[in-house]
């Protein structure tokens, strides 16, 4: 425990004068430091493979996309985000969604959907910005939220590194 | 609280107002006996949110303060009984969204409370680390909008400087500047790296010199000395009887720190002091504040010390609460029935736990109650601020008004956790 100290003023401080150019001498100096604000739209912020940006979904190499419509991000998604309608394929994988929508009204970009699915079909990308005229725009559908693998590359990595450090695999 | 404040809530007020308790008094002013019902807020400035107090007024003296909250009431602890554990964490960066980590700790500590979980020693030392992070950023907003309010605009950019090189720090750390639900049940998400350490030991190095300008533009400063000093006392036995914590509490001399009293983390293993005032008033608040953020960024130093030793893993591995390993989960079928089970339906054992935190606005409860399922029976939320609003009407009466905006800012609550 430390009792924190005050003590009243002394007449110097008191008379208010001389304390304003104390002031102003730390406010003046201001003047010659460097800008720390940065110019917004016309210099983006900065951002790596730790950003969790807006969800995507991963088109693989071979052209198809990767989620197999589990409906896992679906479930785990907190803000009631993403609408999944599954439908049978004649590939191999024999689901594949019909329907994959995200509100990004609703989207918090929490990340629970990147954790949640068993496919790597779902990760959080490091695009942020989001604006649009209607409502309807910013509800993505699987053609807007369709990236090829290697755009994602750097955040798949980067989850995968991560889940490395963070548990021991198991035999 | 009274719903509608028409007229014959003034009258009982009138006769409720007896003439010995307001200091001062003018009895020449014409005003005299005329009491007037100001609203201030839910859209004033200086209520940092939306708070409404209604004021009634006699000339320029308070007479009664009415705080209405409410305003910001998204049924939280609702949302919690109907989402589940886990998707909780990102309503509790909501709720006092100066300190989004600090929460997400607070309830993850709850959780594990009730679990019976055991947090891998590495994962303990970052929590402590990223908790005092939040304390030095939540103390920077109460400097910068306590200044902004009493007119030291300079202050705020100041403070605000400071909590943007913070924000660098988190955001390189989880991807988010603010809510950035990176706690989990067990542990926290990602390990703090060599780049994201060696950003906190600049910001580290940086940050007593930027306090101590704060330090030398405030402290001894006449305009928020006088505004400050001798108003809003609190006494030791008024602080305890109302439930107050946190600076709040310590700065009417009551040395009580969940850090210390009830040591949570591994918080008995560090170096620091807990700073107390001796008067009780907005001032000593203030000093208690500032003391604060230096204590924060010492422990915060320590813990950055310890991670250089103490290695290992950040997560339990507990296959009943945590997700397994993402290239695992593509190679073996139990691996992903267990990725299916802890998404859908990650139960915590019956039975009932409340843990409380130091949070920088005081002691941050949340009472987690579980039936065995997916869903938590109840939770409850144990919010600081509350208790803080409380003491607004007992410190306000006979002030001035001008008054009223050092005290709610000394107060220092965040609507969202008053209101949930």
């Amino acid at each position: 425990m430390v009792i924190v100290q005050r003590k009243e003023l002394t007449l110097a401080e008191r008379l208010y004068l001389p304390e304003i150019f104390r002031g102003l001498s730390i406010t003046f100096r201001k003047f010659f430091e460097k800008p720390i604000t940065r110019q917004y739209p016309e210099e983006p912020l900065p951002t790596d493979e730790v950003t969790r940006g807006q969800p995507r979904l991963v088109v693989k190499d071979d052209g198809n996309i990767a989620c197999v419509s589990c409906g896992m991000c679906e479930i785990a998604c907190p803000a009631y985000a993403i609408t999944i309608d599954g439908g049978e394929t004649d590939r191999q994988i024999e689901r594949e969604p019909k329907r994959f929508e995200i509100d990004m009204l609703r989207c918090i970009l929490c990340g629970f959907c990147e954790e949640a699915c068993p496919k790597d079909a779902i990760f959080m990308s490091n695009e942020l910005e989001l604006a649009d005229y209607t409502r309807r725009g910013l509800i993505y559908d699987m053609e807007k939220l369709k990236r090829p693998k290697s755009a994602l590359q750097p955040r798949i990595d980067y989850v995968y590194k991560i889940n490395k450090r963070w548990r021991r695999t198991q035999a | 609280m009274s719903g509608a404040q028409s007229g014959p809530t003034l009258t009982r007020q009138v006769f409720e107002y007896t003439p010995g308790t307001r200091p001062e008094l003018d009895h020449d002013d014409p005003l005299h006996g005329e009491l007037l019902k100001l609203n201030m807020g839910p859209q004033h400035p200086a209520t940092h949110g939306v708070l409404r107090l209604g004021v009634t007024l006699d000339g320029e003296r308070i007479v009664d303060v009415d705080p209405d909250v409410g305003f910001l009431h998204r049924g939280k602890e609702k949302s919690c009984e109907s989402l589940g554990w886990h998707k909780f964490f990102p309503h509790t960066d909501r709720l006092d969204y100066v300190q989004p980590l600090m929460n997400n700790i607070g309830y993850a500590l709850a959780l594990e409370k009730l679990g019976g979980i055991e947090v891998p020693p590495r994962a303990k030392v970052v929590r402590v680390l990223l908790m005092e992070l939040s304390r030095i950023m939540a103390h920077l907003i109460y400097i910068g909008t306590l200044g902004i309010d009493l007119g030291a605009v300079t202050i705020f950019f100041y403070s605000f400087r400071q909590r943007e090189e913070l924000y660098k720090v988190v955001d390189a750390y989880t991807g988010h500047r603010m809510n950035n639900t990176y706690v989990r049940i067990g542990g926290v998400y990602a390990d703090v790296d060599e780049k994201v350490a060696a950003m906190i030991e600049k910001f580290l190095a940086d940050f007593p010199a930027a306090l101590d300008e704060i330090d030398a533009m405030l402290t001894r400063n006449r305009i928020w000395y006088d505004r400050n000093r001798g108003i809003g006392v609190i006494s030791k036995e008024d602080a305890v009887a109302m439930s107050l914590t946190g600076p709040t509490l310590r700065g009417s001399g009551v040395n009580w720190d969940l850090r210390r009293a009830q040591p949570y983390s591994g918080y008995e293993e560090y170096d620091f002091d807990v700073p107390v005032g001796s008067v009780g008033d907005c001032y000593d608040r203030y000093l208690v504040r500032m003391t604060e953020m230096r204590e924060a960024a010492k422990i915060a130093k320590q813990a950055l010390d310890k991670l250089k030793t103490v290695k290992g893993d950040v997560l339990i591995e507990d296959r009943r609460y945590v997700l397994p390993p993402k290239d695992l989960v593509h190679s073996s079928m139990e691996e992903l029935i267990f990725q299916f089970k802890v998404v859908t339906d990650m139960r915590l054992p019956r039975g009932e736990a409340y843990h409380g935190i130091e949070s920088s606005k005081g002691e941050l409860g949340f009472l987690v109650a579980s039936d065995g399922t997916s869903k938590p029976l109840r939770c409850h939320i144990r919010a600081p601020g509350l208790m803080n609003i409380q003491a607004l009407p007992m410190l306000a009466k006979g002030r001035l008004f001008s008054d009223m905006v050092s005290l709610i800012g000394s107060m220092d609550f965040v609507m969202g956790e008053v209101d949930r």
